[in-house]
């Protein structure tokens, strides 16, 4: 069958446009090798276009990148690289319907602290972005151990050519394009180079780093959460559990069985470790960031009116001593001019 | 592990140190609905700097108590001296023709 559109073979046919080049003729070989020099021997024995064989933001990892290990690690090191407040809890055989009910009753917990900042006028919110998420113990100890202990930026190596980067000249040698992990220039959480310089090295939290385990991850140190997350899932004396009448969900069958099975073992805090009592600190302090703030506002403003009025007193003690010498001087000065016109009208009453 | 028979489950530890791990794994074996049916499970969490023992104390249907050293023993060693026990309160159940 013809189609339905009529092509015009014209139109099908791809216009190339070639410039017609002046054509040299060379009658001597000498000159030819003028105009066209042969290659370096290297370039015409091994072929190494430089091209990446692997997409930039894929270079090659350790284990192969598809497997759900290699992901999970990834995944792990982004959560750790992101938040800087974890609580590490242990899980004895949680039902899905006891989660799924205490991820609802930690949502509602964290959404009425969302909801007080925003009437006291603060801004940042992290009710959606605080999570109870289960890990695989083993698979997050080594993402920790990249995380502590693989600091490849500190030692940043000289800029390199990279093989897709547009700025680099075709003709440029570079010295392995082929996605082997191997390779020591891969820099990235998942290569080789960072599993051989971390799987060795002993963690302060490897202790806890075994059994079932579940994190709740926080987008920011804010205590308010924080006492939020434990009255829920850990309640203490500091931390009491919210009320019946407040919260009639909470005491919930399913809450409840789900809760005495969650064992809260610590705290991972800007890179420390905290244990139970620690994390109890972090929850109590009042107000907040910003009480912290206020209360080291509070320091510093009485220290500064110290220091200033330290610092004002030696010139003040100068310049009152320098007022009370030129007032004498003035007086002196006054007394002499008086002593002179007295004189002066002495001496004019005496030649009368 | 058999845990049909176990009333009474006492533990206390400190996560930092290395020999709490059998304690917790014990505690991760405990079935589902094990404080459900009747079981007590209590556990005491120490802070990190406490150099106390870890305790893991259980107490069967039939009022005999095992109180587990943990210093030496893993959790292969733990499971095996509960299972003794139960299995012999297991047997003698089976005669009775329950």
């Amino acid at each position: 069958m013809p189609p339905r559109l009529r092509l015009q073979t014209r139109n099908l046919r791809i216009c190339i446009q070639q410039r017609q080049l002046p054509i040299q003729q060379c009658f001597y070989a000498s000159l030819a090798t003028a105009i066209r020099p042969t290659p370096p021997i290297d370039q015409t024995i091994y072929s190494m276009p430089p091209t990446a064989r692997f997409p930039h933001k894929q270079p090659p990892s350790h284990k192969p990148p598809e497997i759900r290990k290699s992901q999970l690690h990834r995944q792990y090191q982004s959560v750790l690289k992101s938040s800087p407040l974890i609580l590490l809890f242990q899980h004895n055989n949680l039902r899905a319907v006891e989660w799924m009910a205490i991820r609802r009753e930690l949502a509602s917990a964290l959404r009425k602290v969302d909801a007080d900042r925003a009437a006291a006028g603060h801004t940042e919110m992290y009710a959606d972005a605080i999570k109870i998420q289960i890990i695989q113990t083993g698979i997050f100890a080594s993402a920790l151990r990249v995380v502590e202990f693989y600091h490849p930026e500190e030692h940043p190596e000289p800029p390199k050519q990279h093989p897709s980067d547009p700025a680099t000249v075709s003709s440029a040698l570079i010295p392995n394009t082929k996605p082997t992990p191997d390779d020591p220039r891969f820099t990235h959480g998942l290569s080789r180079r960072a599993h051989e310089a971390t799987s060795k090295k002993k963690l302060v939290l490897d202790p806890l780093l075994c059994g079932p385990l579940a994190l709740v991850t926080f987008p920011a140190v804010s205590p308010q959460h924080l006492k939020a997350v434990l009255s829920i899932l850990s309640s203490s004396k500091e931390f009491p559990a919210p009320k019946r009448k407040v919260q009639p969900s909470y005491h919930e069958g399913p809450v409840q069985a789900g809760i005495q099975k969650l064992m809260l073992l610590g705290a991972r805090v800007d890179g420390k470790v905290f244990d139970q009592e620690g994390i109890k600190w972090v929850g109590g302090i009042t107000g907040g960031i910003d009480g912290l703030r206020a209360q080291l506002v509070a320091l510093l403003q009485g220290a500064g009116a110290g220091v200033t009025n330290t610092l004002e007193s030696a010139g003040r003690s100068l310049y009152f001593t320098m007022e009370g010498r030129k007032s004498m001087l003035e007086d002196v000065q006054k007394g002499e001019n008086g002593e002179k016109e007295e004189k002066a009208d002495m001496a004019e009453k005496r030649a009368e | 592990m058999i845990t049909r028979f176990l009333t009474d489950v006492r533990t206390k530890f400190n996560p930092f140190s290395p020999r709490a791990k059998t304690v917790r794994k014990f505690l991760a074996l405990l079935p589902p609905n094990a404080r459900a049916s009747g079981m007590k499970i209590e556990t005491q969490v120490l802070p990190r700097q406490s150099k106390e023992p870890a305790l893991l104390e259980v107490k069967f249907r039939d009022g005999k108590k095992l109180n587990l050293d943990l210093e030496k023993m893993r959790i292969t060693e733990v499971m095996e001296e509960v299972d003794r026990h139960s299995r012999i309160l297991a047997r003698k159940d089976e005669l009775l023709g329950n």
